[in-house]
């Protein structure tokens, strides 16, 4: 396979920080040799465990996402009543939760599980990078900040879905739908937080706000809250939802939330250049794929000739 | 002959038992006292006229149930005190709610008991009206549109033992040991109303379309001015915060009265509502700080500025009208933008050769229209 320069530049960065010797140079770079140029017969060849292959979430951030992920949904189901009250599915599930007397208490030590979770996770999105920083292991285009490469993937996967295009763009750790997804989350929780806290101390915000904005500022966070719950649920239900379990080829679900691993042939097709890495990471990696492609010509099952 | 007169003496008896249990029976029926004998005429159930403009009116009093509610005390001249002579003349007046009992004795001031006081403090307030009222405040409300004469009433069942027997050692009198309970009893158990019952009782007026549209011309006719929330008065409290807890039940947060009303001696105050431009309304602009205060410790005048009826009517709330109207259409965009994407990515990968299910580890094994398919 003959890279493309942004996948050079990525390999090429990733074997220097992970100083690797002349030996192993030797075997990444044969490795890239036998893949072929087509990468679409690549990830739909190679084999895959569905619980997962490839390393991608630390065990912080899946702790993470399950605290934002129950503690979401749990204030939807108790808040939702409340701000739809003339909704015919309100009362009845406000009543299911335990009434208003329960459901307020619930809401609100929901609301701190879900504030602590975007602390922790703060924390971990400051002193990570730091620490790669300092090892000299740190890559921007690595992490979950947006870059113009991203309108490019965007384009020419839309036009590789619309068949004018015959391969899926080379994408990076975090792909154009998952920088979209992370920032919509990140800015609907502090809308909600903010909102939130504006029910909870309206004496604080009114205090703080000048006279002349306190009534329109509450006044939108009134109409904030319950819409930015109802959209966040929507875009949860409809696209998240069928992102990680819907999707063709990713149905029933994708176990990366919870074991924290990637299968191949997704990290493969959708995030080529953080499959790159793994390369020159993990050499039991190198080790399988040169396998599978030593005995593989165009034409032949690669499983098959894996296993023969 | 003897046998006559044994007779003759058994028939006497007879009637005599028969009177008493006339008399009796007659007793459980009138459970108050009918000294004037009203019942006389009111006690026929058919007893009632057909009025100039058509409508039914009955005149019929059950006994058993008027004995039930907390006038059962009071002689019915009292109030109906136009009747001087039976067979009265036509009622024209009807009954007011400030006359004075000269039966019944304020124990406080040994005075005839009377609502008066109250009755004077609702003429005052932005509700009063006369009782046979007519033009722009004929659809105000009267006493008797807030308070019912409950037939049953559930704190007033018989005392515990215990107590009657307590009591009973120094007030002698049974009878007067259980009304006196009952009475004390009631309005100590029923000391408010819930909030629920207070939104749902203001509401039955202001949330009233035609009413308030009705109270809007004549204002405007006459250059009055109304509240500027008096149209937007339910809707908008049923939206805000507090109006959508209490729906559900929860007590401690603000229902009308609470704000609308002096917490000094609410009772008489709950009949002296006034508009908010009046000074003496705790919601006026000088008070409001003060009202906030009872339940958000730290208001102050930025605090008192907030809206407590939020709505995003277009002429009163304009800014949240345009907002929301902002925040629907991104939503609309957004879901459609996000369905659309994850419709047009399925239509892709499917003809990618990806299917629904899982084997050996992958979904690749549909024969897709551009070939490049997973070997078998």
């Amino acid at each position: 396979m003959n890279l493309s320069a942004e996948a050079r530049d990525v390999l090429e960065t990733s074997m220097r920080i992970h100083r690797v010797d002349d030996q192993q140079r030797s075997e990444i770079e044969k490795v890239i040799a036998a893949m072929p140029d087509d990468k679409v017969l690549l990830y739909k060849n190679v084999v895959s465990n569905p619980i997962g292959d490839l390393p991608r979430y630390s065990i912080h951030t899946r702790i993470q996402h399950m605290m934002i992920f129950v503690s979401f949904l749990a204030l939807a189901f108790t808040g939702l009543p409340i701000a739809f009250f003339d909704h015919f599915w309100a009362e009845p599930l406000n009543s299911l939760i335990g009434g208003v007397d329960v459901s307020r208490i619930m809401h609100r030590t929901l609301a701190s599980v879900m504030i602590f979770g975007m602390l922790y996770h703060m924390v971990t999105i400051t002193l990570g990078p730091l620490q790669q920083i300092m090892r000299g292991r740190f890559e921007l285009q690595r992490t979950i900040i947006p870059t113009f490469k991203d309108i490019r993937d965007f384009k020419q996967d839309m036009l590789y879905f619309a068949g004018k295009h015959d391969q899926r763009p080379e994408m990076d750790k975090f792909m154009y739908k998952q920088k979209i997804h992370y920032f919509a989350a990140a800015f609907g929780n502090l809308v909600m937080i903010i909102s939130g806290s504006s029910f909870l101390f309206p004496e604080f915000w009114a205090a703080v706000l000048p006279i002349g904005i306190v009534s329109n500022f509450q006044e939108m966070m009134r109409l904030s809250h319950p819409h930015e719950a109802l959209l966040a649920l929507l875009v949860i239900a409809f696209w998240h939802w069928y992102n990680v379990h819907l999707a063709p080829g990713r149905f029933p679900m994708q176990w990366t939330f919870l074991t924290g691993k990637i299968t191949r042939e997704h990290q493969i097709e959708e995030h080529f250049l953080e499959y790159l890495r793994n390369l020159v990471e993990f050499p039991g990696e190198r080790a399988y794929l040169l396998d599978l492609l030593a005995n593989w010509k165009p034409g032949e099952d690669m499983a098959e000739s894996t296993s023969s | 002959m003897n046998h006559g007169v044994v007779n003759i003496r058994q028939t006497g008896w007879l009637l005599l038992i028969a009177f008493c249990g006339i008399l009796w029976s007659a007793g459980s029926l009138a459970a108050f006292e009918d000294d004037e004998g009203c019942l006389l005429c009111h006690k026929y159930p058919k007893m009632g006229r057909i009025t100039e403009e058509g409508a039914k009116r009955s005149y019929y009093v059950m006994p058993h149930i008027f004995g039930s509610t907390v006038h059962r005390n009071v002689p019915c001249t009292d109030c109906h005190t136009y009747i001087k002579q039976l067979p009265h003349r036509d009622v024209e007046t009807g009954v007011t709610c400030d006359s004075e009992c000269h039966s019944i004795k304020n124990p406080a001031t040994g005075k005839n008991f009377s609502h008066r006081l109250i009755a004077e403090e609702y003429q005052r307030s932005t509700h009063g009206r006369e009782k046979q009222a007519e033009g722009p405040d004929i659809d105000k409300p009267y006493c008797v549109t807030c308070h019912r004469n409950p037939i049953y009433n559930p704190d007033e069942g018989q005392p515990p033992k215990e107590i009657v027997d307590r009591c009973v050692i120094c007030h002698e009198d049974n009878k007067f040991v259980e009304n006196w309970y009952k009475h004390t009893s009631r309005r100590i158990r029923e000391v408010k109303r819930t909030p629920e019952e207070i939104v749902a009782l203001c509401s039955s007026c202001h949330g009233d379309e035609r009413l308030v549209e009705r109270h809007l011309k004549v204002a405007a006719a006459e250059g009055r001015e109304l509240g500027k929330k008096y149209r937007l008065a339910v809707e908008s409290y049923n939206n805000s915060f507090h109006g959508k807890v209490t729906r559900y039940g929860f007590q401690n947060t603000p229902n009308c009265l609470d704000c609308h009303v002096d917490q000094d001696n609410y009772y008489l105050s709950a009949h002296f509502i006034r508009p908010s431009r009046d000074p003496l309304s705790p919601v006026s602009p000088g008070r409001k700080v003060e009202t906030c205060k009872r339940c958000h410790t730290y208001a102050n005048e930025n605090y008192a500025a907030l809206d407590p009826h939020p709505t995003s009517d277009r002429e009163e709330g304009p800014f949240i009208y345009y907002a929301e109207i902002v925040y629907n259409w991104v939503a609309y965009i957004v879901i459609a933008a996000l369905v659309g994407l994850a419709l047009f990515e399925t239509v892709g990968r499917r003809r990618d050769g990806v299917g629904w299910r899982i084997r050996n580890g992958s979904s690749w094994w549909r024969r897709s229209r551009r070939g490049r398919d997973r070997e078998s």
